[in-house]
């Protein structure tokens, strides 16, 4: 929709970049290109220091036009962007060591290619292409694109971002493509399929950004502007420029800014129209008919944010037995009690509870997204927490399910093992905790409680196979770490890679479950007897089992095994791991004045076994 | 406003020129912002803030904002 100057003067009076983004997107508006130029430098007065992201693009059709697009949405979410377009056209000079892009060093580049530029077959219409052909012209096309990404990944340390221009025309088969045997629509979905499987599984840090989507989401004819393409060589209309950097900036957005973890949910007008305790269970809004389906739908799409592996938690002014009622009685509740990895339902007042949330849970208050309908909660959250980033639920249900599109920071670029399983990883960590205070009132001691878990430590070396879970724990681990260092999947495949530096992760198991991999360590040596210790970190989620002492004596064997006879260290202090300020002193570091650590390998051999209520496993211990 | 006042509004905003860098005689080549892509996105916010659909035969025609005040008015803009 577009903006009217009445609206256009309100925009002006937002006060951020988020509610900003939030009021656009539920309204479905789209600026004009002085609009959205204004708004950018409007943002700009309001946040300094915003985080500065480089990005490249190699293009073969004109990308300098996407520029106000691509500045406008990075000002939305946050970024400063500094672009570079390298030369027109996909050659591989963009790669070689001296080129602009190199030497640019994108945080993010952007591949914007046709597929008539990457096999001349598809210059006719493909519907000309035999059956029998097909695969042929398939394995080509693919093999350019992995000759072009590889040889950017060998040179550029960023993401990749690689998208393909959908055909602005429909398919040659018009109507009839879906039922063809020839369907085009099915083959360019088959490569793509492909391509994206090749990215996942042989690259790290690249990804196929599907434009087909947004297509979809706006519609052809919205997307693509024939005269600026037959005239300039450039694709879209402006709402398609738009939602292509849209696409763009949020993909670096989950790469740079801190991730969310935790999504903290309002119950009422939140999760149902109307007030439990007032309404009653018959009397809410929940159901098949309006307003309560889009209630229904809002919660379908938060269940597939914790399945993406973002915590669900409660926090709710009611009676707990009230609120209970529905999650475990009500026909139509999607969300039950296994979906939320902690609740606070109370009259407390909010902030407190978001407190004790973060407390509970180990994680940090700005990892927390709050979602309430009520202005004065929001308030309240934002006056007082100012790292919790609050999303106002909107008054009109039907703007509510898609209240959470537009949050980059639940955009995710990997999916783990880990993140699957995170909620019921938190119901373990509860039990483990009855299980404690149960022992503890029995007169038993810290460590019968330990021993009582029957923990098994299983720790690995240079393990590719795990990259995109330990590029993870650097982003996100702020306790446990003593260096605090965020490396992304290609830092560490480089590191992995280099025959000098030993990347260490292990994984923890115990009578409640299997913890997954939670902590790593990389050890940087020289080729003679000293290494750095460059990274040492562990989620919160095992902290108090004596995992990091465990976890460091098996590395430490493992480096004399291996000749090293002194490693340094050095704890790097931020705002949040004062956990760790005496950890190197307090495992036989000596540290010296400049504040590192040392530690002598050279005497008599460590051994691991039985000096903690741990088994140690692992391939590098055999 | 007149044509003209919402005019250099509107392509100081699109070419992000102070307003005043916009005059009644501008034209392309004497501002440096409007060079080849400052006049595609110029087309286009025209196209958006006036509610036209225009012919890109017209594009290069309107290199100067005489040439594009002429138009608007060709096109009943008022």
């Amino acid at each position: 929709m577009k903006i009217s100057d009445a609206q256009f003067d309100k925009l002006l009076d937002v006060q951020s970049a988020q509610e900003l983004k939030s009021f656009l997107a539920q309204r479905r508006m789209v600026p004009s290109l002085p609009q959205a130029n204004t708004l950018r430098q409007h943002l700009g007065d309001l946040q300094k220091n915003l985080k500065k992201i480089r990005l490249g693009i190699v293009h073969t059709y004109t990308s300098e036009l996407l520029d106000p697009w691509l500045l406008f949405s990075a000002a939305l979410n946050e970024l400063d962007l500094d672009i570079y377009h390298a030369p027109y056209g996909v050659t591989l000079q963009a790669a070689e060591a001296n080129s602009g892009l190199v030497k640019h060093s994108p945080d993010v580049t952007l591949l914007l290619l046709t597929k008539e530029d990457l096999h001349p077959a598809f210059q006719t219409p493909p519907a000309g292409i035999k059956l029998a052909d097909r695969q042929e012209v398939d394995n080509q096309f693919q093999r350019t694109v992995h000759g072009l990404v590889a040889a950017l990944r060998d040179k550029l340390t960023g993401q990749l971002i690689v998208t393909i221009l959908p055909s602005p025309a429909s398919p040659g088969l018009g109507m009839y493509d879906d039922m063809a045997e020839s369907s085009e629509t099915l083959w360019w979905s088959q490569t793509k399929a492909c391509l994206a499987n090749r990215f996942r599984t042989q690259f790290s840090g690249v990804g196929l950004l599907d434009l087909d989507q947004l297509v979809m989401q706006i519609g052809r004819d919205s997307f693509f502007d024939s005269r600026l393409w037959y005239s300039s060589t450039f694709p879209f209309t402006s709402q398609g420029a738009l939602a292509v950097s849209n696409a763009v900036t949020s993909t670096a957005a989950s790469q740079h800014l801190t991730k969310a973890k935790v999504i903290a949910l309002d119950a009422d007008n939140t999760l149902w129209g109307g007030v439990i305790g007032e309404d009653g269970i018959n009397g809410i809004a929940l159901g098949k008919e309006y307003p309560g389906r889009a209630f229904v739908d809002f919660q379908k799409r938060l269940l597939s944010l914790q399945q993406r592996g973002f915590l669900l938690v409660l926090c709710s002014k009611n009676n707990p037995d009230d609120l209970n009622e529905v999650l475990v009685d009500h026909p139509h509740q999607v969300l039950k009690n296994e979906h939320f990895a902690a609740q606070r339902v109370n009259w407390l007042p909010k902030p407190d509870n978001l407190a004790s949330l973060a407390e509970e849970l180990n994680l940090g208050l700005d990892s927390f997204i709050f979602v309430d309908d009520s202005d004065h909660e929001c308030s309240a959250v934002r006056h007082s927490l100012k790292e919790v980033l609050v999303v106002q639920v909107p008054s009109r249900p039907t703007e509510i399910p898609g209240c959470l599109d537009a949050v980059a920071r639940l955009e995710i670029t990997a999916l783990t093992t880990e993140d699957l399983e995170k909620t019921a990883m938190y119901s373990q960590e509860r039990q483990r905790k009855s299980q404690l205070e149960a022992l503890t009132e029995t007169g038993s001691s810290i460590d019968d409680y330990l021993l009582s878990l029957n923990m098994k430590m299983t720790v690995g070396l240079n393990d590719l196979s795990h990259l995109s879970r330990l590029s993870q724990l650097t982003q996100k681990t702020n306790q446990f770490n003593l260096t605090t260092r965020r490396y992304s999947e290609q830092d560490l495949a480089e590191k992995i890679g280099d025959k000098n530096i030993f990347v260490y992760h292990f994984s923890l198991e115990d009578n409640f479950g299997d913890s997954g991999i939670v902590g790593l360590a990389i050890i940087e040596g020289d080729s003679g007897k000293k290494a750095q210790l460059d990274t040492f970190l562990m989620s919160c989620r095992v902290i108090g089992r004596q995992a990091e002492q465990a976890f460091l004596h098996t590395i430490l064997r493992d480096l004399q095994d291996k000749g090293v006879e002194a490693l340094s260290a050095e704890y790097i202090p931020t705002r949040k791991n004062v956990l760790v300020q005496s950890f190197l002193p307090d495992n036989g570091f000596n540290i010296t004045v400049d504040g590192s650590g040392d530690l002598s390998l050279a005497g008599s051999p460590i051994h691991t076994d039985n000096a903690f209520p741990i088994i140690i496993e692992g391939s590098l211990l055999q | 406003m007149s044509v003209f006042e919402k005019l250099q509004r509107i392509m100081a905003a699109t070419l992000e020129v102070p307003t005043n860098a916009i005059s009644e005689s501008s034209a392309m080549d004497a501002i440096e912002e409007w060079d080849s892509l400052g006049h595609v996105h110029i087309m286009v916010a025209l196209e958006q803030a006036f509610d036209l659909y225009m012919d890109v035969d017209d594009f290069a025609k309107l290199d100067s904002v005489p040439a594009i005040l002429q138009y608007l008015e060709s096109e009943s803009v008022s």
